[in-house]
């Protein structure tokens, strides 16, 4: 096992990451064998349209769970945002490109005000960010009147995929995996990620080398909702109608896909690239469940003992390097 | 001659790259209040903490009532009559007094805990030890001198026999101060053996039977404190043979020019009206016992405790601190003492630890420039001779020693004029001592202003060209290094005004 | 110097519980004059309907703050357990009395896996009640085959259970739950104040490190927390089969934030050592009052939500502040 974690490449890589990759080749098998109607391209779209707008959620509080820090508050931001700039592009007729910024714009202003009370005003983050979960909800449901909001066949479709000719091409993927290389570039190549990361590992003793802690953690909880507010346009793209006061699932499945890509609970560690695969392994779950035509339910299971089991091999490897 | 309760003979205990404990003896007698004394990192804590089955002997024997005993843990030891009173370890602050006193052993009635038989019990406690306490009273809102007294309460309840006080009078009032040591005489009589351990000379003086002398680990010798002066114990405490050369005179010239100045510099309790200046090319020391208000000072100064009051002047401008980036940006470094917890930011590497203070310098455009980054940090890993396979490497898996380096090459790296070393040398192998020694006498003589804060008599007496000493939270003097001895200094850092 | 302290103390802790109280009539004050259809009993009624599950998962989370944890799988655990429970009775025949045991088991269960996960593992409370609370949430549905359970109607032969919460006597209803509320607030005063289990769950919250040293068995403690947690969390579910209609798998989640917000105005430290289940019923009767007053005065329930964060955030940050103080 030794011999295997200090192979250069597996170290490049990350061990954590490659057995993921392996995860992910192994149920896709799986669920080929399981199920005949798997190994069709559609599919594969489908899987992926789940993949999209979770993948954003799991970039996003990446960034905060760098820190050392929690944001429940990702889902129901995302319908907000996907809410309330519906609701103006359906309701007000407004142009989609300004609902698209107004989208992206909503999720940035809960990403401010969950990082200013965390950061400024030092309140613990996973209370704090469970009860701005609550005001998405409330705000989202109160700006369309409790109604749902259906977003129309526009040209942002071709976000989440484009027909050329005859095939569908994923072009939603393309987009998520440009963000993740500019998120993970942020991350590891620039200031901001540098003192992010920094910040989770041991935040006093980046506050005693002259860092203003505070300004750069709120920024990634500001990269959070931001982030929230761009899933949201990959949401309707692919789904159409939101409905106001869900969204908490995704919390739970997007963190979930952090600590399985080797993001750690307690800060300091994160990868996106990390957080991209667990996401396709959610995603891939998540539609091999539907198609073998169990409902949900084994989904939320599955994914509250990856949670479990990711968190206590996390905090059992940290253990050892101390 | 009362009889002897118990007796600690040749204990000795290491631990990695640290020999804590050698060869030490101390016996007390019933009824007797014995004084252990010693500078910081003489032993005293790890004797007691021997003692009471927190660390376990590498060798040596403990006899107890007349029988061998080994604790394996503070419980076993307070069920034997063995209790240290330390301040805050064993404080439930949420609950009452009482409950604290009975945790653990709650008397029952009916199947529930019995809370006012709790309190009359321990209001009795109270009575005998005729200290005013009620026993319904939440234990955090409890001055620190109550929260002892309640702490010496509960070692009565348990039957102690020997009850060892560790700094007991650091936070007390005097009034406070005499009560416990009414306290203290009361048990005395009850025949209780008393261990205190304590830096304060006239409290010595004052209370106790005989003193026991520590000094780097080992025993020096037992005084009785009737029959010696402060100069004998003193003189036993700081009494080595120093190996390293102490500096002779000062590297710096009679005018050179005031760096930094410090005036009336307030925060808190422990740092108390602090006054002091730094010259160019001048290593300042800072010597004192523990709690004696460096440390404090320090954080205050760099802006990373709040404070009070307090005008600082760089080069003879007033400037302001508010926070440690004030203090970085006008160019002033601090290592801090506990580098672990302050210094290295763990999971990160030996070349992005290094950059952390001055990463502005390292960017193109919006990326950080890895290669300079990397080149700077290479330049550093030779100059200060830190050991690492690279500059990729992780910093928690360097020796301490070279962690120490590490840090001190961030400051470097940014470039501060103005450096405050922190215990620069805890816990670090004497190879990389010496390294580091020079180093800062390199920096001195390149123009550099150093404050070092040490609790290693010759290590102030070797690097300094100046020595400021502090008392509790006060500074009580400076002397030149022409003039110092660790007598002098240790008077002032015993010195309470 | 010292009195100051001792006043700014007694302020902040001794008399939050007296604050909460003022609020709370304050709030029903307000919310009669603005709404004359406020004022009759059936409200009353109603508001005291919807508050007994929130109570009683309240009160169990409350054991677990106190000692500076938390249980998120309150919600979708209370689910769980409803579910189970009226699966028995409804699918598998059993006598009402079965399914009531059936919802406790199903609550100990989890209160033993949260137990274990955060006191012997080490794992951070937080996360691990968040992967119980995912795991509850489906797996009640599967284990009940994905349908919503009713339990027994009112009147009917196996509804005698919802009496003991709303008995009909001649047309007037009267709120017994809410007398078992008052019990049940009284008994587990007492076990807080009075037992082993709760002293020793106060001290692990106010210092863990001490407790252990003192001889005290931390794991053991620490785990009986959750618990008891467990244990409302089945006893929620009952209530709430008994006020509402239908349980619907999947659902529960959110309801978590009003209890540990009701615990947290009433009182209950995040940082531990502090709580009491009195404050906590006043603070669950904050929120329920709030919940649903609103559409009295004409805001539609969804403002509910946005003035539960903004009073989950004020509580909060009054919690930090008093932390603050005690150091």
């Amino acid at each position: 096992m030794d011999t295997i974690k200090n192979n250069s490449f597996v170290k490049k890589v990350g061990f954590n990451r490659l057995v993921l990759c392996c995860v992910l080749v192994l149920l896709y098998i799986a669920f080929a064998i399981l199920s005949p109607t798997f190994l069709s391209y559609s599919r594969i779209l489908s899987a992926l349209n789940y993949a999209y707008f979770l993948g954003f959620l799991a970039f996003g509080v990446t960034f905060v769970i760098a820190t050392g820090g929690i944001d429940f508050s990702i889902g129901p931001v995302m319908f907000a945002s996907a809410l309330i700039s519906g609701q103006l592009l359906t309701k007000s007729g407004f142009p989609v490109i300004v609902c698209l910024l107004v989208s992206i714009c909503v999720g940035l202003l809960f990403g401010v005000l969950n990082g200013f009370l965390v950061a400024y005003g030092g309140l613990p983050s996973f209370i704090t960010s469970m009860a701005i979960m609550q005001l998405a909800k409330g705000v989202g449901s109160v700006f369309t009147k409790t109604q749902s909001v259906s977003w129309p066949q526009e040209w942002y479709r071709n976000l989440v995929k484009m027909k050329i000719g005859n095939t569908q091409i994923p072009t939603g993927l393309i987009i998520l995996l440009l963000v993740a290389v500019v998120l993970w570039a942020i991350l590891s190549k620039t200031k901001a990620g540098r003192y992010i990361l920094c910040i989770g590992s041991n935040k006093e003793a980046v506050r005693l080398s002259g860092v203003n802690v505070k300004k750069w953690e709120m920024l990634a909880y500001i990269i959070c909702g931001t982030c929230a507010g761009i899933a949201a346009i990959f949401y309707v793209g692919a789904y159409t109608t939101v409905q106001p006061g869900l969204g908490d699932t995704f919390n739970n499945e997007a963190i979930a896909a952090c600590v399985m890509g080797g993001t750690s609970m307690s800060g300091g560690l994160a990868s996106v690239g990390g957080s991209f695969i667990g996401v396709m392994v959610i995603a891939l779950l998540q539609e091999g469940i539907l198609a073998m035509g169990f409902q949900k339910d084994y989904q939320y299971v599955i994914t509250g003992i990856i949670v479990i089991i990711a968190v206590f091999a996390d905090i059992r490897s940290r253990r050892k390097k101390n | 001659m009362s009889e002897v309760i118990l007796t600690m003979e040749g204990i000795d205990k290491s631990f990695p790259g640290v020999h804590a404990l050698d060869h030490v003896n101390l016996e007390i007698r019933k009824g007797e209040v014995h004084a252990l004394m010693g500078e910081n990192g003489a032993g005293k804590s790890t004797l007691m903490k021997v003692l009471t089955g927190i660390y376990t002997k590498d060798s040596g024997k403990i006899i107890y009532e007349g029988k061998e005993v080994e604790y394996g843990s503070p419980k076993e030891a307070q069920d034997a009559g063995i209790v240290i009173v330390h301040q805050e370890l064993n404080m439930l602050g949420h609950l009452s007094v009482a409950q604290n006193i009975f945790i653990g052993r709650e008397p029952k009635k009916g199947g529930l805990i019995d809370d006012s038989r709790m309190n009359t019990e321990a209001a009795k406690l109270f009575e005998q030890l005729k200290i005013k306490i009620d026993p319904k009273e939440k234990m955090n809102r409890l001055t620190v001198g109550k929260q002892q007294m309640c702490e010496i309460a509960k070692a009565i309840s348990h039957d102690a026999k020997i009850i060892v006080f560790d700094e007991p009078t650091a936070a007390l009032t005097e009034t406070e101060i005499q009560e416990l040591f009414k306290i203290i005489r009361d048990l005395r009589k009850k025949q209780m053996g008393i261990v205190y351990i304590s830096h304060r000379m006239d409290e010595i003086n004052v209370i106790t039977d005989r003193v026991t002398v520590m000094r780097d680990g080992a025993y020096v010798g037992t005084l009785i404190t009737k029959e010696s002066t402060k100069s004998d114990i003193i003189n036993m405490m700081v009494g080595r043979v120093i190996y390293e050369e102490p500096k002779t005179e000062s590297a710096i010239s009679e005018d050179a020019p005031v760096v930094l100045k410090v005036e009336h510099l307030n925060a808190g309790k422990m740092v108390r009206d602090v006054s002091f200046s730094l010259h160019k090319g001048e290593i300042l020391g800072f010597s004192g016992l523990m709690g004696a208000g460096r440390t404090e000072t320090a954080r205050a100064l760099f802006g990373a405790d709040k404070k009070e009051r307090g005008e600082i002047y760089i080069n003879g401008q007033k400037i302001e601190i508010n926070s440690p980036s004030d203090a970085v940006k006008h160019g002033i470094g601090y290592l801090s003492e506990d580098r672990k917890r302050f210094g290295i930011v763990t999971e990160k590497t030996v070349a992005e630890n290094a950059t952390l203070a001055s990463l502005d310098n390292y960017l193109s455009g919006m990326f950080i420039n890895k290669k300079k980054e990397n080149e700077v940090t290479e330049e550093y890993v030779k100059q200060l001779k830190i050991k690492t396979p690279g500059v990729d490497q992780l910093v928690v898996n360097l020796s301490g020693g070279n962690q120490q380096k590490a840090v001190i090459a961030k400051w470097l790296i940014k470039d501060c004029d103005i450096l405050i070393f922190d215990e620069p040398t805890r816990g670090i192998d004497v190879g990389a001592k010496s390294e580091i020694y020079h180093l800062m006498s390199t920096l001195a003589a390149e123009g550099k202003s150093i404050i070092m804060i040490s609790s290693e008599m010759p290590e102030i007496l070797r690097m300094s060209d100046r020595i400021m000493v502090m008392c509790e939270g006060k500074k009580t003097g400076e002397i030149g290094i022409e003039e110092a001895t660790q007598e002098k200094i240790m008077h002032l850092a015993t010195q309470r005004n | 110097m010292e009195n100051n302290h001792k006043k700014g103390l007694v302020k902040v802790v001794g008399t939050q519980k007296a604050v909460v109280v003022v609020v709370l009539i304050v709030l029903f004050g307000f919310f009669c004059i603005m709404s004359p259809m406020f004022r009759q009993y059936s409200t009353i009624l109603s508001i005291l309907d919807y508050s007994y599950y929130i109570t009683f998962m309240a009160i169990g989370v409350t054991f677990c703050l106190i000692t500076g944890g938390v249980d998120l799988s309150i919600g979708t655990g209370m689910i769980c357990c409803g579910l189970v429970g009226g699966y028995m009775i409804n699918v598998m025949g059993m006598p009402t009395i079965v399914g009531l045991l059936a919802a406790i088991v199903v609550g100990l269960i989890f209160g033993v896996i949260n137990g274990t996960l955060v006191a012997v593992l080490n794992i951070p409370p937080f996360i691990a009640t968040l992967g119980t609370m995912m795991v509850a949430r489906g797996i009640g549905s599967i284990a009940t085959g994905g349908l919503s359970q009713t339990w027994p109607v009112a009147g009917s032969e196996n509804g005698w259970f919802r009496n003991i919460f709303k008995i009909d006597i001649g047309g007037l209803k009267l709120p017994v739950g809410f007398m078992l509320i008052i019990v049940t607030v009284i008994v587990m005063s007492i076990v807080l104040n009075k037992t082993n289990v709760g002293r020793y769950i106060i001290a692990i919250g106010s210092n863990k490190e001490a407790t252990r040293l003192s001889g005290v068995n931390v794991v053991k403690y620490q785990m009986s927390a959750y618990i008891i947690s467990g244990f409302f969390i089945g006893l929620a579910g009952i209530s709430y089969a008994a006020t509402f209609q239908a349980i619907a798998p999947g659902t529960g989640a959110g309801l978590e934030l009003d209890a540990i917000g009701g615990a947290i105005i009433g009182g209950t430290s995040m940082n531990g050592g502090l709580g009491s289940i009195v404050g906590t019923l006043l603070g669950v009767f904050i929120m329920s009052m709030l919940k649903t007053g609103l559409p009295y005065i004409g805001l539609q329930a969804n403002w509910q939500q946005i003035i539960t964060c903004a009073v989950l955030i004020g509580a909060v940050f009054i919690d930090v502040q008093k932390n603050k103080k005690l150091q």
